[in-house]
C-alpha cells in the first residue's frame, strides 16, 4: 500500500483542493501553509484517515505537529498502522 | 416500470415510526429493508437513498424505509433514543416487511446502520437476509468519536484544549449524563450502545453480503479499511462481494450529493439476489 498516495488522496478531498495535493512532496508544509486547512477540516481530515485505513486516533493522540507536513501526517499514519 | 409511494405510521415502543413504502404497481419480485445512519448523516442522505428507493421499485423492489425512534418524523426525541430501541425499531420494518411482501428479501444499510443491522442479526433474527451495506461504519467506537469530535472541534489545534474538551464530553456520558453535539442531544444510553457496537455477523451466515464505498477518485480503489473488513468476514466464512464506485460522500457532503454509480451498483447486486 502506497501510504503517501493514500494521505495525499484524502488531504486532496477533504480540502477541495481539485487535484493540486498529488504536487505536494513529503516536505510540504500544510498546517499555517495551506488556507484551507482550519481546525474543521482538521476534523475532516483525521475522520477520513480513520475511516480509510480503519484505526481510531485517540484524543490524547491528536496535536498540530502530527499536521505540521505531509511527511509528518504520513509518519503519524505509518505509526497508528504498526 | 411504474412506481408508488405511500407513507404511514407503525407503533412501535414509545411512539409511532414514519415509514416510506416504495414499490412497484404490481407483484413485487422481493422486499427492501433501509436501515438509515447516525445523527446529520440521515438528512443529508435523504435525497440519495430516496433515488435509490425508487430505482430499486422500478426494478420491481418493494423498498421500507423507517425513521427509527427519536429520527426524522419518528416519534420522541433523539436525546431519548438508545441503540436497543434502535435494534427493535429494525425488527420492526422487518415483521412488516415480511407480512407484507413474498419473495426474496434484503437488508440495506447505510453507514451506522450497518452496526444496528449486525446487531440485529445477533438477536433472535428468524432469518437471514442478504446485505446490501453502504459505506459501512465497521467500529461504533470510532463512529462516536467522530462524532463526539464535531463538539471539540473549535478547539482542535489547541492542543490541551481539544483533549480538554473530549475527555470533559467522556466523563459527562460515563456519569450517565447526556450530551449535546452539533444540536444533537445524546444519551449516555445511546453512547454506550454505540461505543460497543461492531459489524460482525452470526456464525455461520451464508447469505450474500455486498459491501460497497464511494471514492472521490476517476479510478476508485478499495480503501485499506474496507479491504481488511472484507478479509476478516471472508476469514469468518461470510460470502462477501467488495466494491468501490467513484462518486461523492453523499452522506457528509456540505452540499446535498448524489453517487449514481452507487445504485448501479446495488441493482446489479440486488439482480443477482433475485436469480
Amino acid at each position: 500500500m502506497d501510504i503517501k498516495k493514500e494521505v495525499l488522496a484524502i488531504i486532496d478531498e477533504v480540502l477541495s483542493l481539485g487535484g493540486r495535493a498529488a504536487a505536494f512532496e513529503l516536505d510540504s508544509p500544510l498546517l499555517g501553509a495551506v488556507p484551507e486547512l482550519d481546525s474543521m477540516a482538521v476534523v475532516g481530515l483525521l475522520n477520513m484517515l480513520e475511516e480509510r485505513f480503519g484505526f481510531i486516533v485517540e484524543d490524547d493522540e491528536i496535536d498540530g505537529s502530527t499536521f505540521a507536513t505531509v511527511g509528518t501526517l504520513v509518519d503519524f499514519v505509518e505509526g497508528k498502522l504498526g | 416500470m411504474d412506481v408508488r409511494r405511500e407513507v404511514f405510521f407503525i407503533d412501535g415502543r414509545a411512539g409511532q415510526r414514519f415509514c416510506v413504502l416504495t414499490r412497484p404497481v404490481g407483484m413485487p419480485r422481493g422486499g427492501v429493508l433501509f436501515v438509515h445512519p447516525f445523527a446529520e448523516e440521515l438528512n443529508k442522505s435523504r435525497r440519495m437513498v430516496s433515488l435509490a428507493a425508487q430505482a430499486f421499485a422500478a426494478s420491481g423492489w418493494m423498498v421500507l424505509q423507517i425513521d427509527l425512534h427519536g429520527c426524522g418524523d419518528s416519534a420522541g426525541d433523539f436525546g431519548d433514543a438508545c441503540w436497543q430501541g434502535w435494534v427493535d425499531d429494525v425488527a420492526l420494518g422487518w415483521s412488516w416487511l415480511r407480512a407484507h411482501c413474498e419473495g426474496p428479501r434484503v437488508l440495506w444499510s447505510l453507514r451506522a446502520g450497518s452496526l444496528l443491522a449486525a446487531d440485529w442479526l445477533h438477536g433472535p433474527a428468524l432469518e437471514q437476509p442478504a446485505l446490501l451495506m453502504w459505506q459501512p461504519v465497521s467500529d461504533g467506537r470510532q463512529h462516536l468519536t467522530q462524532f463526539l469530535r464535531l463538539k471539540a472541534a473549535g478547539e482542535m489545534l489547541a492542543d490541551a484544549d481539544a483533549r480538554q474538551a473530549m475527555s470533559l464530553l467522556r466523563e459527562s456520558l460515563q456519569r450517565g449524563d447526556g450530551v449535546e453535539v452539533a444540536g444533537y442531544g445524546l444519551s449516555a444510553a445511546l453512547a454506550a450502545g454505540l461505543d460497543a457496537a461492531s459489524l460482525r455477523l452470526p456464525p455461520g451466515y451464508t447469505a450474500p453480503v455486498a459491501l460497497f464505498e464511494v471514492d472521490s477518485r476517476p479510478q476508485p480503489e478499495l480503501s485499506p479499511a474496507l479491504a481488511r473488513l472484507t478479509e476478516r468476514l471472508t476469514k469468518a466464512g461470510n460470502l462477501v462481494r467488495s466494491e468501490a464506485v467513484s462518486g461523492a460522500a453523499f452522506w457528509q457532503t456540505q452540499e446535498i450529493e448524489t453517487a449514481p454509480t452507487m445504485i448501479e451498483a446495488s441493482l446489479r447486486m440486488l439482480e443477482r439476489v433475485a436469480a
